[in-house]
């Protein structure tokens, strides 16, 4: 597909397709993988390379619109906005505190005690730089 | 605001369909049903695409002796692929034959693209692809027959089209899988089997620059592998128009099909009782499941529902939904299948 864009996605989730769609595809908005003024390709291009019906990528696409990601150009398509800098931190943060709190909830489960779980992220940091 | 209204007479016709065992009450409910649906067709906005239409119908009405086709107004998507879907005898074929002129006799009016003019005519025709139950080639063609009788009764018939959709999907090849001018040359319409003359008829259609397909049940022939095809073809047919091409088709095989509806009509005793944009649909109404002991409280609530000793399952209308507080219930979202089935069950004179 265009720009090296990549989806998964999963039919039995509980996750309606067109959230799934609209998740990725801010993913790889925020993560700057699709850039500002690039066209997201056609509804119904995405449609049939998804096997989905155009209705449930035209969903996909006006929540990331709703969102204020992209916007719709008459007859020409969907294009990605530009990312306010300050927002994108914002996001990225927001899903490094996600992250972790998930992880303190697992070592919480695991029995693990604050000073553990330190030491892991710490090995892990280290790890990273090695 | 519309669709709450439709919400409430959906569920005050559900109560009096409960109380009676009547089938006529039914019936004559419905097609009051009709009148307030017709203007959920434009709860969407935005981008202005979903509110064109590529085809219009007001007042539509064709009787036979026992049944009523009463469409007080329709409205295809112009870019989408809308679904009719109904029981058999609903009337999918009858209206599908008036939009496509195959029958004249009807009252009421037929708007077809932007014309100004009423009706169908051959230059709409020229527009227009159709196929249906029956094969509207003569048993004795030959596949090259067919080729060419297609070539000149439409302008925008493209031979080199035909032929490599005929090879694609295996009509007329022989065991090897060749064409090899073999079988394309001499095969003739009625030694194929039921399936290979769908996919004939779907090939000379598509083998035109049309703007609309109506195709009259193209499934049901189709073995599965072939059925996803079909919906291939759907999908690029829609994506080659960018938004000017729509399809519009009937079926009883909604599960089958649901990958490529966009819209959705439903159709009982003649009329059409419940329409929308599948996302729509999806929110209008939600998947119930609980447990036995609530069954007899929600069932009053549920649009519809099954019962069995671990408990039930239904459709509840999203704006019911704050009356099943205090039972233990888990939501989910329906699938096309089940909405159908729903809306159907609801509607029908059978008890099911």
């Amino acid at each position: 597909m265009k720009g090296g864009v990549a989806l998964k996605l999963l039919q039995n989730s509980g996750v309606p397709i067109y959230q799934q769609i609209a998740e990725q595809l801010k993913t790889d908005i925020l993560a700057g993988k699709l850039k500002e003024g690039e066209y997201l390709p056609s509804i119904r291009g995405l449609a049939k390379d998804l096997k989905i019906s155009v209705i449930t990528t035209m969903k996909a696409y006006e929540l990331l619109e709703a969102e204020g990601l992209v916007t719709a150009a008459q007859g020409k398509g969907f294009y990605v906005n530009a990312q306010d800098s300050e927002m994108l931190k914002e996001q990225h943060l927001r899903r490094v505190e996600e992250a972790l709190q998930e992880a303190i909830q697992a070592a919480q489960i695991a029995g693990m005690t604050d000073e553990e779980l330190q030491g892991t992220l710490q090995a892990l940091l280290s790890m990273k730089d090695s | 605001m519309n669709e709450k209204q439709t919400n409430k007479r959906l569920n005050s016709d559900l109560e009096s369909s409960n109380r009676s065992n009547n089938s006529n009450i039914n019936r004559s409910d419905s097609s009051n049903r009709n009148r307030t649906n017709s203007s959920n067709n434009n709860t969407y906005n935005k981008s202005g695409s979903r509110q064109e239409s590529i085809l219009q119908a007001q007042n539509l009405r064709k009787r036979y002796r026992g049944f009523e086709l009463s469409v007080p107004s329709l409205e295809l998507p112009r870019g989408f692929a809308a679904a009719l879907i109904g029981e058999n005898g609903a009337g999918k074929t009858t209206l599908l034959n008036l939009l496509a002129g195959i029958r004249l006799d009807y009252k009421g009016e037929i708007t077809y693209f932007d014309r100004q003019k009423k009706g169908i005519d051959g230059s709409v025709q020229e527009r227009i692809g159709y196929t249906g139950p029956g094969s509207y080639f003569l048993p004795q063609w030959t596949i090259r027959q067919v080729e060419e009788i297609s070539e000149l009764l439409f302008a925008n018939f493209h031979r080199d089209r035909f032929r490599a959709l005929c090879d694609e999907l295996g009509i007329g090849t022989d065991s090897r899988g060749g064409m090899g001018g073999f079988g394309y040359a001499t095969k003739e319409v009625k030694k194929l089997s039921d399936g290979n003359r769908m996919k004939l008829m779907l090939a000379a259609v598509l083998a035109r620059d049309t703007e609309l397909l109506l195709l009259d049940e193209p499934a049901s022939p189709l073995d599965p592998l072939m059925r996803d095809k079909l919906c291939d073809m759907i999908r690029e047919y829609l994506e080659q128009g960018d938004g000017e091409r729509s399809v519009f088709f009937s079926t009883h095989n909604i599960a089958d099909m649901e990958s490529v509806t966009d819209y959705c009509l439903i159709m009982e005793h003649g009329c059409i009782v419940e329409e929308g944009f599948v996302e729509d649909l999806k929110e209008k109404y939600i998947l119930v499941k609980g447990e036995a002991t609530d069954a007899q409280r929600a069932g009053e609530i549920l649009f519809s529902m099954n019962r069995s000793a671990y408990g039930f399952e239904g459709i509840c209308l999203a704006g019911n939904l704050e009356k099943l507080v205090g039972m233990d219930v888990a939501f989910e979202t329906p699938s096309l299948s089940q909405i159908c089935v729903a809306v159907m069950k609801a509607n029908t004179g059978m008890k099911v």
